[in-house]
């Protein structure tokens, strides 16, 4: 356990990975958006939906990729374990989704206590998804932000296993497997089948099956982990 | 006691390449032992499955008695140095201190005396570095761990005569002081020779030469003068090697000398001149064959 948290420390020793990178691009590209709403000439009090919070779930797979791909070498080279550095970086994944689920739910309080930011903007605030009250905001979060940097995790881990070639095939094997699912739904004419899943499914419901993902997802990678040479 | 590594039948194939052929070897407790031979012998494969950062084919590999893939307590008594040490992007100082972290015997003020005497910047970031400087961070590390098994492949590449000295220097005070394990791969083999007790030459993925270093310090001789005086003098003895220009030959005599054979090449003007640790290695993984030949000149 307590090489658990120097792993954990020894991921946080470069702070652009998992602190400065995120938020950094989330400031700019919400800066961007504020900038971009409140010119836009056909913007007259009408709710502006951004989307452009995306920008920090597709920023922490970067996150996980990384904390796998460049960390380990040297983590291996000081005796740590592949098991303890797979499950001190994976704490760390869950310890910072947590935190930063709870930082995006507050920056929606915000939002919605200063009327989008006197703009009307809904950047922290994505219907369907992060719509409910504050906790189930931060649980959706929560499970999201973990989802990501887990998957990311995962192309690291893949990359070190199996190098280039390997994660190619990884991510090629991902796009056929959703080209393969939406062709499925568009052989079928089935679209309005989806629709009833997802407005059958709450937010809760959602979050419970991305959060079974998740664990998946680390299980997979620990799986994968345990065979990485360096 | 146990022997600090102990390798039985190991062998290490990759896509029908054979990197490592059935090596079996016992290091003891407490030795410097050098792990010699050519680029792509195998010596980097080998320390990389001694840490547990690659796996074997075949055969078993014990580090303190236990084996040491994923085995955190061998773990934490094993540092491994390695010439391609890929780090993350962290300044010389964040390497040092997340070292720290994971040795037990971890020596802080060791760490700091070494950093000024390379004069490794603290606050560079280590893919700043000269490939000099980035060999000596590694030896920062690999000696203030303080680790029971210490691991150095190549630890000096790039590095300046002046530091390579300090390392020696260094290596030998700490060993005196903690003494540990060390296995140390180096193509810089007569510099290195005085710190190595036992001598391990891989070729092509075999163990070639394996002894005490003190037993290979004359074990073979070179023999040079007039070539009628070389021939009278070598008859009888196994010879390596013959080279002659014009009247002058020079051979390599196999086997220690004793005196009455010194005393004879004094008597027949021939000089001779112990081969070094290199020559030796260089005999032992350069040529196919290990059996002493003749070989007549024409």
């Amino acid at each position: 356990m307590s090489t658990w948290i120097s792993v954990a420390r020894y991921q946080l020793t470069d702070r652009y990975v998992f602190v400065t990178g995120p938020w950094l691009i989330l400031a700019l590209d919400f800066l961007i958006t504020v900038v971009v709403v409140a010119e836009w000439p056909g913007h007259h009090g009408h709710a502006a939906y951004a989307g452009a919070l995306s920008a920090i779930y597709v920023y922490l797979i970067v996150t996980g990729a990384l904390g796998i791909a460049r960390q380990l070498p040297f983590a291996l080279a000081l005796g740590v374990s592949r098991r303890s550095f797979y499950a001190g970086t994976a704490l760390l994944a869950v310890a910072v989704a947590a935190v930063y689920g709870l930082g995006l739910t507050v920056l929606q309080l915000i939002e919605r206590a200063t009327g989008g930011w006197g703009l009307n903007l809904h950047f922290f605030r994505v219907p369907y998804l992060l719509a409910g009250p504050w906790y189930l905001s931060w649980l959706t979060s929560f499970t999201d932000l973990a989802l990501m940097i887990a998957w990311g995790m995962l192309f690291g881990i893949v990359y070190r296993r199996w190098n280039l070639m390997g994660l190619l095939s990884f991510i090629a094997a991902q796009v056929l497997a959703l080209t393969a699912v939406l062709l499925i739904i568009g052989v079928t004419r089935d679209w309005s089948g989806v629709g009833r899943f997802f407005t059958t499914l709450t937010i809760g419901g959602l979050t419970g099956l991305l959060a079974a993902l998740t664990v998946v997802l680390l299980a997979g990678g620990y799986a994968t982990m345990r065979r990485v040479t360096v | 006691m146990t022997p600090a590594i102990s390798v039985a039948g190991l062998s290490r194939r990759y896509r029908g390449q054979l990197a490592l052929d059935n090596v079996s070897f016992d290091i003891e407790p407490g030795s410097i032992t050098g792990l010699l031979g050519r680029n792509g012998a195998g010596k980097t494969t080998f320390m990389r499955i001694v840490a547990g950062h690659e796996f074997a084919s075949a055969g078993t590999v014990t580090v303190l008695g236990a084996c040491p893939v994923e085995n955190e307590t061998v773990l934490r008594q094993m540092v491994f140095v390695r010439e391609d040490q890929a780090y993350p992007d962290f300044r010389v100082r964040h390497a040092v201190q997340a070292a720290s972290w994971f040795y037990p015997n971890w020596s802080h003020e060791l760490a700091g005396a070494l950093l000024e005497e390379f004069g490794l910047p603290p606050n560079r970031k280590v893919r700043k570095l000269s490939r000099g400087m980035r060999s000596a961070l590694g030896i920062v590390i690999g000696l203030a761990a303080r680790a029971e098994v210490t691991l150095f492949d190549e630890p000096y590449a790039g590095l300046d005569p002046v530091a390579r000295q300090l390392f020696y220097d260094r290596l030998l005070a700490e060993y005196a002081e903690h003494p540990r394990t060390v296995l140390l791969s180096t193509h810089l083999i007569d510099e290195a020779a005085g710190l190595m007790e036992r001598v391990m030459v891989i070729d092509r993925g075999r163990i070639v030469l394996d002894a005490a270093a003190d037993d290979l310090r004359g074990a073979a001789t070179s023999v040079s003068g007039p070539a009628i005086a070389v021939a009278e003098f070598t008859a009888g003895h196994p010879v390596w090697d013959r080279r002659r220009i014009a009247s002058q030959e020079s051979a390599v005599v196999a086997g220690a000398l004793d005196e009455t054979d010194r005393a004879r090449a004094a008597a027949l003007h021939l000089h001779l001149e112990p081969l070094t640790l290199q020559q030796l290695v260089v005999r032992a993984a350069g040529t196919p064959v290990a059996v002493p030949q003749e070989r007549t000149s024409a």
